[in-house]
């Protein structure tokens, strides 16, 4: 084969997508698996973000041994499955706006801000102009922050590849979980103990010595605690109990659902898209910017996208124009701008450092650890002019991701309108059968009952930890990363021959070690409220 | 002590916590120490990283004491009492998906469970009714009212799953049937 170089690696990504195994063939053209399972994806996504008390995560805890059963273990999956969630992901965005704007619910917790203005919109008998907002505000928040990510990844990665050695990466490692654990939530102790709580866990039944550590001797904990369990446990489980409870709570007062009637123009104008593309704009680079910091969510990025459009609307805003809050088509822009273009740069840790920013980005290291021949890290960007498949695969990815932004752009927003009815299932029924259906899917993928107990179990923590106002997600990161700062720690400590102060030695290291140590007590001097 | 906020209480249990971690639980359930010395090279041992885990759950619970705060979110008694229903709910369900299969093959089958796990209908037994009652227990508590609508719903749920599961893919065991 001839040397490859950059351009290669990017039209072997492109092929890998749209030439693998065929599908079907329509009108003589063969559509392939991966696109077919991008589509399922975002349809799939849609309709979850549309369905409250569902959601992306739920989706892709359910997906991911169902797609594994389906391509099984080999690198021919990867693309499939992992565009698949990708789908997901970017569909679940858009669809939380449906029930935000029609109902005054969010599908999502991060379209919430989106009921301020969609709804009251909506009750004003423009619900379908507000849902042609949303959707166009989301895919170009989302396609914004897709661009910025194949850009700036592998850049970011082959940088972190030149000039970080072990311990460098080791504390690179250690300043993302404690920068995980300062911002996600609103208590930098709490998210520490997240983590902590993570870390441990993933050190139970592990190791190097021939008896497995922390396991009191018994079978169930010598072989560690399935990664799938904890994580579905403490994001999935935990939270469809904590969604029961307010169900339980309620005694089944909501009452019926009312739908206001539409009227007037109801189409998306130039001028429209004119005046909302500023706060588009505006939204889509604090999402992005937001985005690209580990653990920092999409709801933190809409209410700083609302906020600060909020104040530029003040200023310009027409006599006559609704305010903010009243039904302005500029608030349902800032926030689902926002929203949707932290999904796509959260994705520039993962793929650059191998260090997971959100939840979805969790499910796609879950796919690629199952499935093997993907480690997403900055090993995977080596232009090496032998092939590198997992470079052909990252580009794969990145075609997925443009794929889906198509696929959202073209038939998203007419799918995403005609979702409105999702919102009358009753949550006291769909939420058990989710939970059955995830401790099966968990099963599936582990073929062990103690991988059930211990989703269970690690459910019961997640509610605890929720009704402490202790974000969940930094214990899944820790979880995550906590084998492989044990690892890059013990190799740097043997190469430096042994040196207790490996950690800071090297300047980056020490800067990164004070920066870990810093992030930690700043944040502690601030006010703290409840987690997002 | 009536005073304790609940993040100082949690603050307090983090440190007794990490501390039982670190001096009791990691020497007496780790087999290597921080650092070894291996052929004349020192190396680090199994204990370091749980250490490093107590580290962080030690440091949270003194910041607990610390950290300045607008609320203090704790559990409540109607917590506490929905999450223990909830889990004895699904303690019930776990059960009889993992056991009811046996018990039912020991009374009228003719092999035992362990030969039969892949044949209908003595592999569903378990998932029916461990699952069906995890549903409708679930679902009925939560309306606070048992109804047929829950029963059915149950039934529906584990149907479903078993032709999403089962059906289509020959390899794929539902619970328990993959490690009975």
């Amino acid at each position: 084969m001839a040397d490859l170089g950059t351009f290669d690696y990017v039209w072997l990504g492109i092929l890998a997508v749209f030439q693998g195994p065929e599908a079907f063939s329509l009108l003589g053209v063969s559509v392939s698996i991966t696109v077919m399972m991008v589509a399922f994806g975002l349809i799939l996504g849609i309709v979850v973000g549309a369905t409250p008390g569902l959601g992306g995560v739920i989706a892709m805890a359910i997906s991911l041994p169902i797609l594994i059963s389906i391509f099984g273990f080999n690198a021919d999956a990867l693309l499939p499955v992992m565009g698949f969630l990708i789908g997901v992901m970017k569909g679940s965005t858009v669809g939380g706006a449906v029930p935000a704007i029609l109902f005054n619910t969010p599908g999502t917790p991060d379209a919430y801000m989106t009921t301020l203005d969609g709804y009251p919109m909506a009750q004003s008998g423009k619900a379908r102009k507000a849902l042609k907002i949303s959707h166009f505000s989301s895919v170009t928040g989302d396609t914004f922050s897709d661009v910025v990510l194949i850009v700036c990844a592998p850049f970011l990665a082959i940088l972190v590849e030149a000039h970080l050695d072990l311990p460098e990466k080791t504390a690179l490692l250690i300043l993302s979980l404690s920068f995980i654990a300062a911002v996600v939530g609103g208590s930098a102790a709490k998210g520490l103990l997240s983590c902590g709580l993570g870390l441990l866990a993933v050190y139970i039944g592990t190791g190097e010595d021939f008896y497995p550590r922390l396991s009191f001797g018994t079978a169930a904990l010598s072989d560690g605690i399935p990664i799938t369990a904890a994580v579905i446990g403490v994001l999935v489980i935990g939270a469809i109990f904590s969604e029961l409870e307010n169900l339980w709570a309620q005694k089944r007062q909501t009452g019926a659902i009312q739908v206001a009637k539409e009227e007037g123009d109801q189409r998306l104008h130039w001028a429209d898209i004119r005046r909302i593309f500023p706060y588009i704009g505006r939204s889509a680079l604090i999402g992005t910017t937001i985005g690209a910091l580990p653990g920092v969510g999409s709801t933190l990025a809409a209410t700083i996208g609302y906020a600060t459009s909020k104040r530029l609307y003040t200023k310009t805003k027409k006599p006559g124009d609704p305010a903010f809050g009243q039904g302005a088509p500029e608030g349902i822009a800032a926030t689902e701008a926002a929203n949707s273009s932290v999904s796509g740069a959260n994705l520039i840790p993962v793929l650059s450092l191998g260090i997971p920013g959100n939840t979805a980005a969790v499910f796609l290291i879950l796919a690629a650890e199952s499935i093997g021949g993907f480690n997403p890290g900055p090993a995977v960007f080596q232009f090496s002019s032998d092939l590198n498949p997992e470079l052909v695969i990252a580009f794969g990815l990145f075609t997925t991701m443009i794929l889906a932004n198509l696929l959202n752009w073209t038939v998203g927003g007419v799918f995403m309108r005609s979702l409105g009815v999702l919102v009358r299932i009753p949550k006291q029924y769909l939420l058990p059968v989710v939970l059955l259906l995830t401790l099966a899917s968990l099963y599936v993928q582990e073929t062990s009952m103690s991988a059930i107990w211990f989703a269970f179990g690690f459910g019961i923590l997640g509610y605890f930890m929720m009704r402490f106002a202790i974000s969940p997600l930094p214990f899944v990161i820790g979880f995550i990363l906590g084998g492989r700062i044990e690892d890059t720690a013990r190799q740097a400590f043997s190469a430096t021959g042994g040196d207790p102060w490996f950690l800071f030695k090297s300047p980056i290291a020490a800067m990164f070690m004070l920066c870990a140590l810093a992030v930690i007590f700043v944040s502690l001097r601030k006010p703290k409220g409840d987690m997002p | 002590m009536r005073n304790l906020s609940a993040s100082t209480a949690l603050g307090l249990g983090c440190i007794a916590f990490a501390l039982i971690l670190a001096f009791i639980w990691i020497p007496l359930d780790v087999e290597t120490w921080l650092v070894e010395r291996k052929r004349g090279r020192y190396i680090v041992g199994d204990s370091l990283a749980p250490t490093l885990a107590a580290a962080f759950i030690l440091l949270a619970g003194v910041m607990l004491w610390f950290e300045r705060r607008s609320r203090d979110p704790r559990p409540t008694r109607q917590n506490l009492t929905f999450i223990g229903a909830i889990s004895f709910f699904g303690l019930v369900g776990i059960l009889l998906m993992r056991w009811s299969g046996p018990v039912v093959t020991s009374v009228f089958g003719a092999e035992e469970y362990r030969l039969l796990r892949d044949t209908a209908p003595w592999k569903y037994i378990g998932f029916v009714l461990g699952g069906s009652t995890m549903v409708f227990c679930i679902v009925s508590f939560v309306e606070q009212r048992v109804s047929w609508r829950a029963f059915w719903v149950a039934l529906a749920a584990v149907v479903g799953i078993i032709a999403l599961y089962d059906l289509p893919f020959d390899d794929v065991l539902l619970p328990p049937n993959g490690d009975v």
